[in-house]
């Protein structure tokens, strides 16, 4: 059974280019959602005030409605039977989709991936992907 | 089957999306602002051949995009 | 030899006249109805019907043969009522044997509002004259034993409103039906004949053009599933209306009998079972438009994993065929009946995947139309020009499922 996590951090909807130039901590994982959208794992609202003062108009706000676990290798290779779409080779990637039909995201890194969704999704995600993990 | 390419995502079967319909279009020959406005909201051109429509992709970056499909045989043109 | 083989060389097959009061584009079931009562009701024999193809080849002969009158709005229920009463007296009227049978319907529900609606439903179709009743899952046990009540424990049934007088019939022996009695009393049937264009005097239509020749016309009806949205547009008639493939498939034969018919907006799907004890089952249609008929193995496989839910025995039979129809699908998810706006040219289309239950009292009432210049008030709510008075006739929730 995945053990799928609440993940904290925050979410900003801006223009293109606003996202394009901003800069994040090391320890955080960015994952552009869209081109005028990030969920940025492990940032704060003060993270993104560059943004703010590029874009007027931009959206920050804290985000908890995702929900997560990395994988390792054999985990990963597991949980790609699931999937019909053609997963990136280069590392580290950002990939959407449906993982088992449900609407899932993959950040892929050198040695592990973390596999997430929006939390209505968990109880499925996790139920479909039985023995995976 | 289908399979959309999402400009974003890449190409994804056509179960992650959801249909918007064809990009409305009236024709010329009606001139009434009043029939135009009808036929925009109600009629469809329904073409059979490459028709060009807004696609959501729903089950990844949740964002519009516009495709063009040919209905005879339900294939991707872009 | 088969028998309609042997019907088909009984028949009298003519030559295109030039000239017919009326042409009606498309030999289905809606077609040869209308010529069918154009003939027996109101004397007018004149008639001719063209098909591209055989006659039924199209969605006629695709349809999984539901008849039933459960629908949301009073004005759907009283009509598809009258529909499935002729369809109850066809084989009297007729003498043809469409193996018509009453077999009552089970529209299931999952969740509150699933039970609401099917609550008005019972209400409004009993109150227009459809018997339907709301009825628990006990009372759906002793109806239908095989349903799982708990939809492999992710499906839970919570009730189903029960309609009595839901049929089925065989959907060919329909067709043959009318084309032999419109036939009989002198009407032209025209196979494998192609409508390439409307003949024109200023704006009025006045005829066909076929790939025979031309053929000229009192009144042009269009009558066609598929491609009418092509047909309309040489009369410059614009519609609401677009095309999707509907999927359908049965399995080998199920050695139980089956008691009537299942069918479940939530997880849309229906399913009967044939006279041959086949299980008959169908789903929604594709979300986009599309001429193609392609099967797709993805509708196959989601359909099976819905239906199985519920009826989990139907894990234990393999699929034999597996087909697709075009359908003409309204803005509305109800049908388009009557004047098109241009003399000389009728319609009856936007028969979406509700058209086969349809057939008896949409040929009856455009024959009405045709014979008298008028519309009947049974059709006059599914006019065309509805969409501009702002009257459309919303009723997906019982469309949603056929």
């Amino acid at each position: 059974m995945l053990a799928l996590d609440t993940l904290h951090g925050i979410r900003v909807v801006a223009s293109p280019s606003a996202l394009d130039a901003a800069s994040w901590p090391d320890n955080t994982t960015v994952l552009r959602l869209a081109p005028d959208d990030v969920f940025v794992i492990g940032a704060t609202i003060e993270h993104a005030a560059v943004i703010a003062t590029a874009d007027a108009d931009a959206i920050i706000v804290a985000e908890s409605g995702f929900v997560g676990c990395w994988l390792h290798n054999d985990a990963l290779a597991e949980v790609a039977t699931h999937i019909e779409w053609h997963i990136p080779t280069h590392r580290p990637a950002f990939a959407q989709g449906y993982v088992a039909g449900v609407p899932a995201k993959l950040w892929l890194t050198d040695d592990r991936a973390l596999l997430l969704c929006a939390s209505p999704y968990a109880h499925d995600l996790s139920e479909r992907l039985k023995g995976s993990a | 089957m289908l399979w959309l390419n999402c400009p974003q995502c890449g190409s994804r079967p056509v179960e992650e999306f959801a249909f918007g319909g064809e990009l409305p279009t009236v024709p010329d020959r009606i001139t009434d602002p009043h029939e135009r406005d009808i036929d925009y909201v109600w009629m469809f051109d329904n073409l059979e051949g490459v028709s060009t429509e807004r696609w959501f992709h729903q089950a990844g970056c949740r964002r519009w995009h516009t495709v063009a499909r040919d209905t005879i045989d339900d294939t991707l043109i872009t | 030899m088969n028998e309609f083989v042997e019907t088909l060389l009984e028949m009298q097959w003519h030559e295109p006249k030039s000239s017919y009061d009326v042409v009606i584009i498309g030999g289905g079931g809606h077609g040869l109805a209308t010529a069918y009562y154009l003939a027996t009701k109101h004397g007018i024999t004149n008639v001719a019907v063209i098909e591209a193809n055989y006659i039924g080849s199209g969605n006629s002969g695709r349809n999984t043969t539901i008849i039933r009158a459960n629908y949301g709005i009073p004005e759907s229920v009283r009509f598809y009522q009258r529909s499935l009463e002729l369809y109850a007296g066809l084989e009297d009227e007729t003498g043809c044997w469409i193996m018509h049978a009453t077999k009552g319907l089970l529209w299931m529900a999952h969740t509150e509002t699933g039970m609401r609606a099917e609550r008005a439903r019972a209400l409004i179709n009993t109150a227009c004259g459809a018997e339907t009743h709301v009825v628990g899952p006990q009372e759906i046990k002793q109806i239908c034993p095989q349903i799982d009540l708990t939809g492999s424990g992710r499906y839970p049934v919570l009730g189903a409103s029960y309609h009595v007088g839901a049929a089925t019939a065989r959907h060919d022996r329909v067709v043959w039906a009318y084309a032999q009695g419109a036939m009989q009393r002198g009407v032209t049937v025209l196979q494998h004949t192609k409508v390439t264009g409307l003949l024109r005097e200023g704006e009025r239509v006045v005829g066909v053009e076929t790939d025979r020749g031309p053929i000229s016309a009192g009144v042009v009806m269009s009558a066609v599933g598929g491609n009418v949205t092509k047909i309309a547009a040489h009369a410059h008639v614009r519609l609401p209306v677009r095309t999707h493939a509907l999927q359908a498939f049965v399995t080998n034969a199920y050695g139980l009998d089956f008691p009537g018919i299942i069918s479940d907006s939530e997880l849309s799907c229906y399913v009967s079972q044939t006279p041959r004890g086949q299980m008959l089952i169908g789903a929604e249609f594709e979300p986009q438009p599309s001429y193609s008929m392609q099967s797709t193995f993805n509708s196959l496989a989601s359909c099976a994993k819905k239906i199985s839910s519920c009826l989990p025995f139907l894990r234990e039979l393999r699929v034999l065929r597996q087909w697709t129809g075009i359908c003409d699908v309204s803005a509305d998810f109800s049908p388009i009946m009557g004047f098109t706006g241009v003399d000389g040219f009728v319609i009856s289309t936007g028969w979406g995947t509700w058209g086969f239950k349809g057939i008896p009292a949409g040929g009856q009432q455009m024959a009405e139309l045709i014979a008298t210049g008028t519309t009947p008030d049974l059709i006059a709510p599914f006019a065309l020009d509805r969409f501009e008075r702002d009257h459309s006739m919303a009723d997906l929730g019982s469309a949603g499922t056929r």
